[in-house]
């Protein structure tokens, strides 16, 4: 142990003296107390109560009346003769009825199950010929009004390329005609200047 | 058994925080001054003598003081509570200061607990709860002289145990307390 002087004996207890705990543990461990306190103070009431009725004249009565009901049916149980086994009786019974049905069943619903096979058969053959036929009949019909529809996409496309050419040729005609009226003009006007010049040339010759 | 309920509620919201507090210093840890705080009210719930207490909270007091020297008996090797300590020994705020810290508050704390009586409980009035002499003489039912002899006995046997050999400057109690 380490040898200290009586100053620092007191600087320790200082500090011990010093050391406080949070608020929130102190609030904590007081809380906790008073739940404790409160708890027990509830459990001892609810003891006290039963006490209370075990404690009375009329509960003890019927305590005892409780008690002697029990021991009579006890008594009553095994004193009266032991019943059969029922689980042995419920197996024999369970093998001997489930041979002799299965037989009977055999025997009534056999010829009515094959019966029965044939006609299921036949019908869901129709059945099938039915949904195939109908299955045929909408495959046709979407198949119909799907070319329908491809014609008149393929029809519209011709038409739009038949105007879009007629409307190339116009303009290509148009055009000659404006060259050709462009074309006799300009003749024309040469035409006109040696019909001048001529003229010209025909008074000199004269003079 | 309804009036007992009242009183230690009572006593609990008045003296339920110092007692903590108490239980706090004496034991270094919170999470075992709440578990002893508990125990004690339990007790003094239990205890079929305490309808003649005449001061439930000196009661109380001693009886908290009990429990925790009988915790630091009870246990066989110490865990430090080093969080509770809220003001340093020194500027030195590193792990290994705050280990030496409560290593040497432990010391202290584990001398008192080999003293028995109303000597010890007066001291821990005196020097940890920093209590005036003239109202530990009170609550014990004293005299303020003999409060400071049991206290000065206390003083002596920590010097005898822990101490040099070096003797305090003079024989009474010094008063370096707050109170």
């Amino acid at each position: 142990m380490s040898k200290i002087d009586e100053n620092e004996i007191r600087r320790r207890l200082k500090l011990l003296s010093q050391i406080e705990p949070t608020p929130e543990a102190a609030r904590r461990a007081t809380e906790r107390v008073r739940d404790t306190l409160v708890n027990k103070e509830k459990r001892r009431e609810s003891t006290r109560m039963w006490r209370a009725i075990i404690k009375r004249p009329m509960t003890k009565l019927a305590a005892a009346a409780i008690l002697l009901i029990c021991l009579g049916y006890a008594v009553g149980r095994l004193s009266a003769p032991q019943p059969p086994d029922v689980e042995q009786l419920r197996s024999a019974l369970e093998t001997s009825l489930k041979s002799s049905l299965e037989e009977e069943m055999n025997r009534r619903w056999q010829p009515v199950f094959a019966a029965s096979c044939v006609q299921l058969k036949d019908e869901l053959h129709q059945q099938v010929r039915r949904d195939l036929a109908e299955f045929a009949d909408q495959i046709l019909t979407a198949s119909g009004s799907l070319t329908e529809q491809r014609l008149m996409e393929l029809i519209n496309l011709i038409e739009a390329a038949r105007k879009q050419d007629r409307r190339r040729v116009a303009t290509a005609l148009e055009q000659i005609q404006l060259n050709r009226l462009q074309d006799k003009t300009l003749f024309g006007n040469g035409l006109v200047t040696l019909a001048a010049r001529t003229d010209e040339l025909l008074g000199t010759k004269e003079n | 058994m309804r009036d007992r309920q009242r009183k230690l509620l009572e006593l609990l919201d008045k003296s339920g925080a110092g007692l903590h507090a108490l239980l706090t210093r004496l034991t270094l840890r919170e999470d075992i001054a709440e578990e002893l705080m508990q125990e004690l009210f339990i007790k003094l719930s239990n205890s079929s003598g305490l309808d003649k207490v005449a001061n439930w909270g000196a009661y109380a007091r001693r009886a908290a003081i009990n429990l925790a020297f009988d915790w630091r008996r009870s246990r066989k090797r110490t865990p430090l509570g080093l969080d509770q300590v809220h003001e340093p020994a020194s500027n030195d705020n590193s792990p290994l200061g705050k280990l030496i810290q409560t290593e040497e508050l432990e010391e202290i704390l584990n001398a008192i607990g080999r003293i028995n009586g109303p000597s010890r409980e007066a001291f821990v009035m005196r020097y940890i709860q920093q209590q005036s002499t003239d109202d530990i003489a009170k609550q014990l039912g004293k005299t303020p002289h003999q409060v400071r002899a049991l206290c000065y006995k206390v003083l002596s046997h920590l010097r005898d145990v822990l101490g040099s050999d070096q003797l305090p400057s003079s024989g009474k109690e010094q008063y370096d307390v707050e109170n």
